[in-house]
């Protein structure tokens, strides 16, 4: 008992089970049938899903949202020729889903190929999301949308010298929301409206990749079609946020569609003609365009109880070309080094423009709104060399510089008449790298890597400026035993004669795995990350202009996984987990010094029996428990499980 | 079979082999006399196409073979140094786009090369032939990334539906278009030069006619953290003011000018907590086409 104890505070999670369903072990033959010429496998896993939520069912919602009711929580099926290219349309065919029908999180994946001749790659994606943006918003900006993903390819003569890529990609947003509109002005009251949000991305590509002068090509056109049809039809909202506002907002409609197009070119270029040489080239172009409409409408009271309506109509276009081009070119002089010089330039700039017309009360007119243009080029030129002295022995160092240049110019119009006030900024990096990785005997691996930092002039005060980073790692493993230890430390400051931005994070943790018997594995780790962000502040308070606060952010994050595996008799299966992740941080005293202390933990457990060598009964229980101590109205517990049956056919 | 004949046809056979050319290949058949194990699922395999199945990868097997089946007369990936293994794969896997990098990947500087995270033999993926599912592979050595897909705030990860390799190129990806050029050093490019994060959230791509300036020079993880947070919209922050308020301090020398990223409007009283959710009003943040200071 003392030995298995002392492996479970020992041994590390290696593949923890954070979502109890489906079931990894799947019914039927490993090996398969052989059908026709084809070895088939295949496994389905159909059943109930329950939950029990007490507490904050939106909260619930947000973070897991699993719910009740029958669906397929997994399936999987794989169909293969038995001799290589034997088969007739296709070789392979390799499908996978999971929680179709009603889970919140839906997947599949399919592959069909057929040597030499095409290899098409399906994966389809659907996610519930919820959202009630009680901690940022106060409910004001709640979201209950659904997110559809796509992704289709399809290579012809996969194998050849010519290869032929085709490719389409959807992506699609629905569902209702919340959002904010001030009214009668940008100084007036808060109120809520609803919004639907529709919104689709079309992509397609062609392609094509092929061998010349043993230097191999890839060039890809890409369409991109972006529409957003998101709308808030004509709406009564209620009060506005703030009861000492006496304004009202009787009705209010915004239409605001955005269609556009970025179409895409992309060249990649590899040549190892030459055994001690590579070179590696790749351009990109993209012009994005974005043509859009803003149709408002708000009708209700002004401060002073007069009626009130505004109509905003706003038109125009914004565009954005993206250019890159980058080369990597890798050198081994060498057996024992390999010396790679990477450069890479980035080219950016929006430009646009637009018009904007306001009528309140039916008085206003017709503004032509002014681009703010913003071009940014980035050049950057990363040189690394690694060197494996010995076999248990290995040195890597780099020298990495780049140099960004932000253009910007935009119109002031505080004071009129407007005027045009250009900038250009420009911020260099220089960063050292050093690393030492270590293998004095084959089941134990070190490495020590460091990295440190220096920009002149970065845009942000919250970017990196003066940083260093440091990382270890110690890895033993043998059959039965697998530690991982790790430690690694982040620190930035960024600081001028009246600011100073200070970031460090530290993190270390150990992990591993015991397995004493083929049976049992026990899987155990423990982990803490401390943030700690100090930055300046300016701010108005009561009317007075605050200048010396400092802004304080504290994050003391523990987490804990363990984790059982036990198989009964090669027939049963039996998973034990149990994660806890907490915030220790303590509650700041100050409206500036933040913290978030919270709990969430999720233990589970799953059983599954092999009832029939084509037939498993499984089931399975999930318990999750969050408790956070900002907003307590957040808090909520959860039981959630399922029982299903995985059978093969 | 007579003995005399068996004699026969041992020295016939014998001779024939003893004439033809010295070809150090010997064909996929011989491997299967000893190694059972790995041949016998091997047709589900992709390195079934290659041309000379498992001398592809394991080099000639003729001499090996004729050795009574001696390691060092073969290819053994366990046996190759990390560079030795890659070179080998990338004999032919050079080829595909997504593998630019990889000689100057932060995997490859770490010594994780290919059969680290594929295994050829043991494949628990079909496709891709990964050793392990692939966020348990990835999990296996970013235990600090899996802490943060924990968090109640995450891309979902853990539940399927997203993949470490929708926003992470394990290959080695070229210098990001973001930040200044040199990190996050292996996030995947999103159609061809932007961030991975536009792939599925496309309405915070733009163009727009007035851009919130830190998405486009430093990126979305100026304000998020994209694995995971105790923070609604995986904010940095679990108060929205003191993250907008943190750049928007006008502290000289930085921003456009260098005269410091615009301090708050006077009439923004921080005492009042109407002021405090700044996206409560400023709801475009990302980006508008209609209002300079994002109102709608």
């Amino acid at each position: 008992m003392k030995r298995i104890l002392l492996g479970l505070l020992l041994a590390a999670s290696i593949q923890a089970q954070p979502v109890v369903a489906p079931t990894p072990e799947r019914a039927g033959e490993a090996k398969g049938e052989d059908l026709a010429g084809y070895n088939v496998v295949n496994s389905i896993e159909t059943g109930y899903r329950f939950r029990t939520v007490d507490g904050n069912l939106g909260k619930y919602r947000s973070d897991v949202n699993f719910g009740n009711g029958i669906r397929v929580l997994g399936s999987y099926l794989t169909i293969n020729s038995k001799k290589p290219g034997a088969g007739k349309l296709f070789d392979e065919i390799v499908l996978s889903t999971q929680g179709l029908g009603n889970d919140p999180y839906q997947f599949s994946s399919l592959r069909v190929q057929k040597d030499k001749i095409y290899r098409f790659d399906s994966v389809w994606r659907w996610m519930d999301y919820f959202n009630p943006a009680l901690t940022i918003a106060n409910g004001q900006h709640a979201i209950n949308s659904t997110r559809q993903l796509q992704d289709h390819d399809l290579i012809l003569l996969p194998q050849s010298r010519f290869r032929l890529l085709l490719g389409y990609s959807r992506n699609q947003q629905d569902g209702p929301s919340f959002s904010t509109i001030q009214f009668p002005d940008g100084r007036g009251d808060e109120f809520t409206y609803l919004w639907n949000i529709r919104r689709t991305r079309n992509e397609y590509r062609l392609g094509t990749e092929f061998e010349v002068l043993k230097t191999k090509v890839h060039v890809l056109h890409g369409w991109e079609y972006f529409r957003d049809d998101t709308r808030a039809p004509l709406f009564s909202p209620g009060a506005g946020a703030n009861p000492a506002d006496t304004a009202t907002l009787t009705q209010f409609r915004r239409d605001e569609p955005t269609h556009g197009q970025a179409p895409y070119w992309r060249i990649g270029i590899h040549n190892e003609a030459l055994k001690s040489f590579t070179f590696d080239g790749r351009f990109t172009h993209t012009t994005g365009q974005r043509n859009f409409v803003v149709d408002e409408l708000a009708i209700g009271t002004g401060r002073f109880s007069a009626a009130q309506n505004r109509q905003v109509f706003v038109g125009g276009n914004a565009r954005r070309p993206v250019t890159t081009g980058n080369v990597t070119l890798s050198w081994f002089p060498l057996e024992r080094l390999t010396l790679t010089n990477h450069t890479a330039l980035y080219n950016t700039r929006m430009e646009g423009e637009g018009s904007y017309g306001e009528f309140a009360n039916a008085v206003g007119g017709l503004n032509f709104l002014n681009f703010q243009y913003l071009g940014i080029r980035t050049f950057a030129n990363l040189t690394d060399a690694n060197l494996k002295l010995t076999p248990w022995l290995g040195l890597y160092s780099g020298y990495h510089f780049s140099e960004r240049r932000i253009g910007s110019s935009q119109f002031e119009d505080i004071d009129p008449p407007a005027r045009l006030d250009r900038s250009e900024q420009t911020n260099r990096l220089h960063s050292g790298l050093l690393g030492l990785r270590l293998q004095p005997v084959k089941q134990l691996r070190l490495s020590v890597d460091g990295e440190l930092g220096r920009a002149d002039r970065p845009f942000y005060t919250t970017s990196e400026k003066d940083y260093h980073a440091v990382a270890a790692r110690a890895q033993w493993k043998t059959k039965r035993w697998s530690l991982l230890g790790r430690y690694q430390t982040n620190y930035n400051l960024n600081s001028n004669s009246l600011f100073v931005h200070s970031a460090r994070t530290r993190l270390a943790s150990i992990d591993g795995a015991f397995t004493p018997k083929p049976f049992l594995t026990l899987e155990a780790g423990y982990g803490h990350t401390h943030i700690e962000t100090v930055t300046g502040l300016a701010y108005f308070s009561l009317g007075e202009l605050i200048e010396n606060d400092r802004s304080l952010y504290r994050s003391r994050l523990r987490q804990v996984r363990l984790g059982a595996q036990l198989n009964l008799a090669r027939r049963a299966d039996l998973y034990f987990g149990y994660h806890r992740i907490q915030d220790a941080a303590r509650l700041g005293q100050s409206l500036m010094d933040q913290a978030f202390p919270l709990t969430y933990e999720t233990p589970l457990a799953r059983f599954s029996l092999q009832l029939h060598k084509k037939l498993r009964w499984n089931f399975g229980w999930q318990y999750y428990n969050y408790r956070e101590q900002f907003l307590a109205l957040q808090d909520y517990t959860a039981h959630t499980g399922y029982t299903s049956l995985s059978w093969s056919f | 079979m007579s003995p005399v004949l068996r004699a026969w046809g041992f020295v016939l056979f014998s001779t024939l082999l003893w004439a033809q050319p010295k070809d150090p290949f010997i064909g996929s058949q011989a491997c299967r006399a000893c190694h059972t194990a790995q041949t016998q699922d091997f047709f589900r395999n992709a390195h079934t196409k290659a041309d000379r199945a498992c001398e592809s990868c394991h080099g000639p097997g003729r001499a090996h073979v004729n050795a009574g089946g001696k390691k060092d007369l073969i290819i053994a990936f366990s046996a190759l140094s990390p560079q030795k293994s890659l070179d080998n794969c990338l004999q032919c896997h050079s080829k595909d786009w997504s593998r630019n990098n990889i000689r100057r990947s932060s995997h490859t500087q770490a010594e994780v090369v290919c059969s680290n995270c594929h295994s050829v033999h043991k494949a628990a993926t079909p496709k891709h032939l990964l050793a392990n599912q692939q966020k348990d592979l990835c999990y296996s050595c970013h235990t600090d990334v899996k802490a943060q897909f924990s968090m109640p705030f995450k891309h979902r990860v853990n539940e399927g539906t997203v993949q470490c390799a929708d926003c992470h190129n394990p290959h080695g990806a070229p210098a990001p278009t973001w930040r200044m050029g040199q990190r996050p050093r292996m996030q995947q490019h999103a159609q061809a030069n932007e961030q991975s994060c536009v792939q599925c959230h496309a309405d915070k791509r733009g163009p727009f006619l007035f851009e919130h300036a830190a998405v486009r020079v430093d990126g979305c993880g100026s304000c998020h953290a994209a694995h995971g947070s105790a923070n609604p919209r995986l904010l940095n922050r679990p108060v929205v003011f003191t993250l907008c308020l943190e750049c928007h301090n006008g502290a000289p020398g930085f921003g456009r000018q260098g005269q410091g990223i615009p301090l708050q409007s006077g009439s923004h009283n921080m005492a009042d907590p109407r002021y405090q959710n700044c996206t409560t009003c400023h709801v475009k943040i990302h980006g508008s086409n209609a209002d300079a200071r994002f109102l709608r």
